[in-house]
């Protein structure tokens, strides 16, 4: 027996909780948390069983096991079931692991919701079986389906507080606008992803992975159309990982409550874009424009929002622009990659691209450090009652454990040596630097992007942390009661050793399991990568790493004279928070209006245009048919008058015309 | 022997009369009267056909065709009393309550 075999059932257990939770959750202690709970672990468990298998090399990858589904044509089919490769295993393991984190720390943070509970963890059930099932998808349309359905729990969550916020009706508002914000503006992408299948549909005749990522076929089909699709399939990761110009939901969602931002940023949701850059890779390279629009997007969204979170008051707002950014770097680096691999495609066997491990290596990192830096944030949040860090600081005495762990999430992300985003972000940086180096010279545009993200990340980062835990008290700080309790701490603790050691993966296996090659005429994940010792001698002999060190070490640094010695006051940059840059980052560069602007000149004209055309055209055609019919038989029922004698002539005149006709035909016909 | 022709021509003399008594009169009882006379037309054609060929089912026919038709006038009848009770009329020109 091998646990392979029963891969199907690790979405499923979440789904289980899920309808548990959905029907009898009041009844169970918790509104039903601690079977979320169970049902996160248990997935975990399977996942971790199925990894050692995959990873260990028992069971032959990709593991492909369908069912028949749809049958559209003779030649077209549509399946379900799961595609198992070293990708959707990593995917698989820190989606269930984190959630189970997440929903540990739930129990201590949803205390006071009441019946709500049950809401709450049956959605974050369903947001958990959704990626679990979107990765493991055998297909684009299986994949599809679970996307939507991430979608929609994204949608159920982040409008969570819309009925009763614990801010007030302000805030349930707010709450009910950014949901619907969310659901809209991913929904834009959507469109663009389902467009992008059509055009695969419609060239591969099949949406099954195994199909359409065999190079034998791929060279069967017109190269353009690939392109397209995959431009297409863009849109939808635009749309989903919250890149530029789709950006603007992201940091409204922050209206749900704070674990559901974890949930969001860290274990599913935005993950899901840069996992679909990474699972269609062999499609994606195929054109070299494509994946160098993957990476532009990938590079400026890095260090667009960066900027953002330069000025921000706000603990959350800090964190999700800093999500936006990670997330710019991972499609960045995956775009980068498979450019050097486009170039390389024809010219025979391409080499494990440095691109693809990096971006899946960060997204992993990151997984790790953002879930903690959330539920660090969400612990102070809870203890101090705002998320305005005017009103923080000095929380470090209060709060010891969130505090170191937030620190070390701090020195992760901003990429201080031997910290799990160290190895990750210069990975990154690395595979930006490649194409660059082998002369494509935009690709020095998108390294000196993410040299400068490295520095403001570095710098906003510590500017929280000092913001937050040093200095003096602020005023909500002095009725903080303490630290938060045990259930909340624990898996700060936990993600805080994987913040720190992570980045040791690369060196303990990492480099040979998710890596992209094109080997004798096959894509092959996992195949063989760079040795260990080749990663870190590379690492330590490169100037492009120390220089990354010292920009780290920079941001620090003016973070710190600027918020903990205070002996630069920042208000000296920017005239104290008048000047026009520092008002236009903290206006989100105007996006949110450019958004309302689009919606009210382009969107609300075409919908009311459609409106008038359903109504007009569309009901006029229907409503024209049924009156027809009811006015002409208002009219023909008039001929049952009542009066025998009518009836009696029009039998007898009947009688007699069919006598006629029949003489008549009898005669032309010549038998009479 | 008086040829068939004779009596068809008869029987539809009569039936005609019989359709154009139903369509024109206005008093009920006439045109159940006019029904009566087109039935018995029809019997006359079956009576003559039945000689004529020597078959006498003809015959049986016709016996079963007047007892249908002596209840058939005993319903009519009893409708038409039932009308004349209620509204005061056996014109079946003004009777259109079965109507639209």
């Amino acid at each position: 027996m091998t646990f392979i075999e029963y891969a199907w059932l690790v979405p499923m257990i979440p789904l289980a909780a899920f309808l548990i939770i959905g029907f009898f959750g009041n009844r169970t202690p918790e509104g039903g948390g601690y079977i979320a709970i169970v049902g996160a672990v248990a997935s975990f468990v399977l996942s971790l069983l199925i990894a050692i298998e995959v990873f260990g090399g028992s069971v032959a990858t990709p593991y492909v096991m369908e069912t028949p589904w749809l049958k559209i044509s003779e030649d077209i089919t549509l399946n379900f079931g799961i595609y198992i490769d070293n990708l959707a295993v990593l995917m698989m393991l820190f989606a269930s692991f984190i959630s189970s984190l997440i929903f540990i720390y739930s129990v201590g943070y949803m205390s006071h919701e009441g019946e709500k509970k049950r809401r709450y963890y049956a959605e974050v059930s369903l947001f958990l079986t959704a990626m679990l099932g979107l990765v493991m998808a055998s297909n684009f349309l299986e994949m599809f389906i679970f996307w939507e359905i991430v979608g929609l729990c994204s949608y159920l969550l982040i409008g969570f507080w819309s009925f009763k916020h614990p801010e007030g009706d302000d805030a349930s508002d707010a709450a009910a606008s950014a949901a619907k914000k969310a659901f809209l503006v991913t929904r834009m992408g959507d469109v663009c992803l389902m467009a992008g299948l059509f055009v695969f549909l419609y060239a591969f005749q099949s949406l099954d992975y195994a199909v359409l990522f065999d190079y034998t076929v791929i060279q069967t089909v017109d190269p353009d159309m690939i392109a397209l699709g995959s431009i297409l399939l863009f849109g939808g990761v635009i749309g989903k990982s919250a890149q530029f110009p789709l950006h603007d939901w992201l940091p409204d969602a922050m209206a749900g409550p704070t674990t559901v931002s974890a949930l969001i940023h860290a274990a599913t949701m935005v993950k899901a874009g840069v996992y679909l850059v990474a699972r269609a890779y062999p499609l994606f390279v195929q054109s070299m424009d494509v994946m160098l629009v993957v990476a532009l997007i990938g590079g400026f969204t890095a260090l667009f929002a960066a900027t953002m979170a330069l000025n921000n008051m706000n603990l959350k707002r800090v964190l999700a622009y800093s999500t936006l950014s990670q997330l710019g770097y991972m499609v960045m680096a995956l775009g980068a990659g498979g450019y050097v691999m486009a170039h390389a495609l024809h010219s025979g066997d391409v080499e494990a691209v440095g691109g693809y491990t990096a971006g899946t290596f960060h997204m992993m990192n990151h997984a790790f450090f953002k879930a903690l830096l959330f539920l660090g944030a969400g612990s102070v949040i809870h203890a101090v009652g705002t998320e305005d860090m005017r009103k923080m600081g000095g929380l470090g005495k209060h709060m010891k454990v969130t505090s170191v762990t937030m620190l070390i999430a701090s020195l992760s992300i901003a990429g201080i040596p031997l910290f799990s985003g160290f190895w990750s972000k210069d990975l990154v940086l690395e595979a930006a630097l490649e194409p660059a180096l082998e002369g494509a010279g935009i690709f020095w545009l998108l390294y000196i992007m993410g040299i400068l993200t490295a520095l403001m990340t570095a710098f906003y980062m510590f500017r929280l942390w000092f913001m937050t835990f040093r200095g003096e008290e602020g005023e909500a700080s002095k009725h903080c009661h303490g630290e938060s309790p045990r259930c909340m701490t624990v898996p700060l603790m936990v993600l805080a050793v994987f913040a720190l050691f992570s980045g040791f993966f690369i060196l303990a296996g990492f480099n040979d399991l998710l890596t992209f090659s094109f080997v004798g005429g096959a894509f092959v994940v996992g195949g063989h990568g760079h040795s260990a010792m080749y990663v870190l001698e590379h690492l330590a002999l490169s100037p492009y790493t120390y220089l990354s060190i010292v920009v780290a070490v920079t941001g620090i640094y003016l973070a710190y004279r600027m918020y903990r010695v205070k002996d630069v006051d920042p208000g000296r940059f920017n005239a104290n928070g008048e000047s026009a840059p520092y008002k236009l980052l903290q206006k989100r560069y105007y996006f949110p209006q450019i958004y309302n602007a689009i919606a009210m000149k382009v969107t609300y004209p075409v919908a009311l245009a459609v409106n008038y055309f359903d109504r007009e055209a569309v009901d006029g055609v229907v409503n024209g048919i049924a009156g027809s019919i009811t006015g002409g038989s208002q009219e023909l029922r008039k001929v049952q008058n009542g009066l025998v004698q009518t009836y009696a002539a029009v039998v007898v005149g009947g009688v007699a015309l069919i006598v006629v006709l029949l003489y008549l035909a009898g005669f032309l016909t010549g038998g009479l | 022997m008086i040829p068939i022709s004779f009596f068809l021509v008869l029987s539809a003399v009569l039936f005609v009369i019989g359709a154009y008594g139903i369509m024109t009169k206005k008093n009920g009882l006439v045109v159940l009267m006019c029904i009566e006379m087109m039935l018995n037309a029809a019997n006359i054609n079956l009576v003559a056909f039945s000689a004529f060929l020597n078959d006498v089912s003809g015959q049986v026919f016709v016996l079963v065709a007047i007892a249908v038709a002596a209840a058939e006038v005993a319903v009519g009848i009893a409708i038409l009393l039932n009308l004349y009770k209620t509204s005061n009329t056996t014109d079946v020109s003004e009777i259109n309550i079965l109507r639209w």
